[in-house]
């Protein structure tokens, strides 16, 4: 028999559930339990039995007092809380389950992974660009029915170290710890997953993972927690002791400069290589293009036009375009000025032809009598039959040199599209290689600011602190610090106007930030938030796909003047990335 | 309903509940503020696997007068009482569908159904909640229940592995593969 299900059932309100509760009765019954029992038996542990109740009743009264003064209170605050979290854990659900848990807030600056190969067989020690180390195991994983894993798994990494990182990152910052909420101060935050042909891979249970992760913060008040993305919330885990790693040095200008020159010698070989490459195509191209069959055009047979003529013997070795006209005689073309009547009676001690002016067409007779030379253009034609049976071979002869011609083409275009297609992949990987190259030493130079600043931050030294997590389950996990406001935070409800138009803007998402503190508050738009007036704050807002900041300066100033407006700055479409944000929201 | 989030402790929490259940061992009345901080989580988990308000009720007083009987035997084992009181509950529960077979039933919001199409990362459709409703119906006892306390009681996976004396890391796998039952169900309907 199948379950009833039904769908969006009423809830029971906390007013009926609070009727029902009878702790009173609920003694009783215990009370009465307990003497029946001990009535309906008479052996000699449950005589002991009644005694133990009615001793229980009997200390009753005095415990009662006890209880009260020990315990009333933490019950009247557990009972409070219960109140609290009750009407905000329902209000909290019917929002959470209408938006994305963690919600990436902008299209395109966002927290990238760093993808990593590891033979499960072998298992590895990665070392991350920011100096934090992975540690796995040789066969730490399995699939979905428990087997080890067999080849490569990808694991996908990344940090998230500050506020502009969080934000971007869109991964919650709220706790709630047994019905109070809390905000996290954060040394760090990283993400974990694995996979293999795309399918989820687990980790085992006896096998795992350390991660070593480097923070920035020096602080020791954090605890680990792990992000549970269906119960959204975080889970604690236990208390981070940091290791501090004095031998380890701060981060080294000279080493991003080393780095480059390492770039440059990978990338500018490589992309020099290539159009030689591109050339050395065109060469074997061409040899192949000129090595394809020439095919002969037949010399079209010509009939006698009634002109002089000359017999001649020919070779045909010689002259292979004249097989055709066998039997022909020699035409004197019209061209010929010098011809003289004459010339068919003498004999000529020599009689040869060479190539004429339209080779394959004419010819050039050179007649020869001691010192006379006479040179006629002539052309071989036909007379009668042969000159027939000739234009029928023509026929047959030009049929095929057009074949072959058609084929002749065809293959030369073949071999030219072929050494296109090969000189566009060298044009597409030069393209690769530069982008990359370019991309490289971006993240170099961006690198080597960011250590410059941070060195000048804590004042030229960069302590390393290692904070170490050992993981049976992938996902994301955090060491932070659950921070609430002081009672003595001011309530604000923030009206937002741009800098240059004057006009008031409505924020779809706003983004609390301590400036001296790794934390961020989330809010909805409209919302009212609390502040500490002691600390200084800037704020990141939402409008659509279009991000404003309010700088502290700005934020100090408004909170000072009491009037809730607060100037913002429109940030350009050139920020594309979160180094850029970090810039522009004067992190760095 | 969610309820997940009374169950998470500080280690702080954790030592100051083990004291209120020493002195309940000692002292029936002592037990109030478990009574208190659990009443309503117990109801809940009651609640939302039957159709009949006033049996969940009456079955939460029977949970509590359990644990109060039985207190003098738990054994405190560094995880919030609670995960004992469902142990309980679910037993009671179980007790309860043996003798009557018809009081056994599913509750579930849209949202969660949602939310288990987010998870098997199938877009939402109206039409997959009459398929969903079927196959979670059809499930195994055991894996109805993984679902029930999952998505539509938000809970951790550590929690649930205590609830259901299973290992975290065994949780995650079996939850892995049930969403991998439902995803089969939504986008093969057919075959089902």
């Amino acid at each position: 028999m199948q379950p009833k299900f039904n769908i969006d059932r009423p809830k029971v309100s906390d007013d009926e559930i609070n009727k029902h509760k009878d702790f009173d009765n609920l003694v009783k019954q215990f009370k009465e339990q307990s003497i029946t029992k001990a009535r309906s038996d008479k052996s000699w542990w449950k005589n002991n039995y009644i005694k133990y109740a009615a001793v229980i009743a009997g200390v009753t009264v005095i415990c009662t007092v006890t209880y009260t003064a020990l315990f009333n209170k933490s019950t009247k605050q557990i009972a409070s809380n219960d109140k609290t979290t009750t009407l905000k854990d329902q209000e909290n659900k019917n929002t959470a389950k209408n938006t994305k848990f963690i919600n990436e807030p902008f299209e395109k600056i966002k927290v990238n992974n760093t993808s990593y190969k590891v033979d499960n067989s072998k298992g590895a020690d990665i070392k991350h660009s920011t100096g934090s180390k992975i540690k796995i195991p040789k066969s730490s994983f399995v699939n979905k029915a428990g087997e080890e894993i067999k080849g490569e798994v990808e694991i996908l990494y990344r940090e998230i170290h500050d506020q502009a990182e969080i934000i971007a990152s869109g991964i919650p910052m709220r706790y709630d710890s047994a019905g109070t909420e809390f905000t996290f101060e954060s040394a760090g935050m990283f993400e974990i997953t694995g996979s293999q042909n795309g399918e989820p891979v687990f980790i085992k249970h006896d096998k795992p993972l350390t991660v070593e992760f480097s923070s920035t913060q020096t602080e020791d008040h954090f605890n680990q927690y792990v992000l549970d993305t269906v119960a959204r919330n975080w889970t604690y885990i236990k208390r981070d002791n940091p290791v501090v790693s004095p031998q380890q040095q701060p981060p080294n200008p000279a080493e991003a400069k080393q780095e480059l020159k390492k770039l440059a010698q990978k990338y500018e070989p490589a992309i020099a290589a290539i159009p030689k490459r591109i050339d050395s195509v065109k060469v074997v191209y061409t040899k192949k293009i000129e090595k394809l069959e020439i095919p002969l055009q037949p010399n079209k047979p010509n009939k006698s036009s009634g002109r002089p003529q000359f017999e001649l013997d020919v070779d045909y070795k010689e002259f292979p375009e004249l097989s055709a006209f066998k039997n022909a005689v020699f035409e004197i073309g019209s061209e010929s000025t010098n011809y003289k009547a004459e010339m068919k009676d003498i004999t000529w001690s020599s009689a040869e032809i060479e190539e004429g002016p339209t080779k394959g067409k004419n010819y050039i007779l050179v007649l020869k009598l001691k010192q006379r030379v006479e040179k006629l253009v002539v052309y071989p034609v036909l007379t009668g039959n042969d000159f027939a049976d000739a234009s029928k071979k023509y026929e047959e002869k030009f049929e095929k040199y057009k074949t072959l011609q058609v084929k002749r083409v065809a293959d030369e275009a073949k071999l030219k599209a072929e050494m296109e297609a090969k000189q566009a992949v060298y044009v597409v990987q030069q393209q690769k290689i530069q982008e990359e190259y370019i991309r490289q030493k971006i993240r170099l130079q961006k690198q080597e600011e960011l250590s410059v600043t941070t060195q000048i931050k804590a004042g030229g030294v960069v302590p390393a602190i290692t904070r170490v997590f050992r993981i049976s389950n992938f996902g994301i996990f955090n060491s932070d610090c659950p921070h609430t406001m002081p009672s003595s935070a001011e309530e604000i409800q923030p009206i937002f106007v741009s800098t240059g138009a004057k006009e008031e803007i409505l924020a779809s998402a706003i983004y609390l930030i301590e400036t001296n503190r790794n934390m961020v508050y989330t809010y909805a738009a409209a919302s009212k938030m609390k502040i500490d007036t002691k600390i200084q704050y800037s704020m990141c807002i939402l409008v659509g796909s279009n991000v404003y900041v309010v700088r502290k300066d700005e934020f100090a100033r408004a909170v000072l003047k009491k009037d809730n407006y607060f100037n913002v700055t429109r940030l350009g479409s050139e920020i594309t990335d979160v180094y850029e944000l970090k810039k522009a929201m004067g992190l760095i | 309903m969610s309820y997940n989030s009374r169950y998470h402790h500080t280690d702080v929490q954790l030592q100051e509940e083990h004291l209120i259940i020493e002195a309940a061992k000692a002292d029936p009345n002592h037990f109030a503020p478990l009574y208190d901080k659990y009443y309503k989580q117990i109801f809940g988990y009651l609640y939302q696997r039957m159709d009949d308000k006033d049996t969940a009720f009456d079955l939460t007083s029977q949970v509590f007068l359990k644990a109060l009987t039985n207190i003098g035997k738990y054994e405190f084992k560094g995880v919030p009482f609670a995960s004992w009181l469902y142990r309980i509950a679910h037993s009671e529960l179980m007790q309860l569908f043996r003798e009557q077979k018809n009081k056994r039933c599913i509750n579930a919001d849209i949202g969660d159904l949602r939310f288990i199409c987010e998870e098997t990362q199938e877009f939402y459709l109206e039409d997959y909640i009459p398929l969903l409703k079927k196959v979670i119906s059809e499930l195994d006892p055991e894996d109805c229940q993984m679902v029930e306390l999952r998505f539509f009681e938000r809970r951790a996976f550590k929690e649930i592995g205590e609830i259901m004396y299973i290992t975290e890391n065994n949780a995650k796998v079996r939850m892995y593969r049930i969403l991998e039952k439902l995803k089969k169900a939504i986008t093969s309907p057919k075959k089902n």
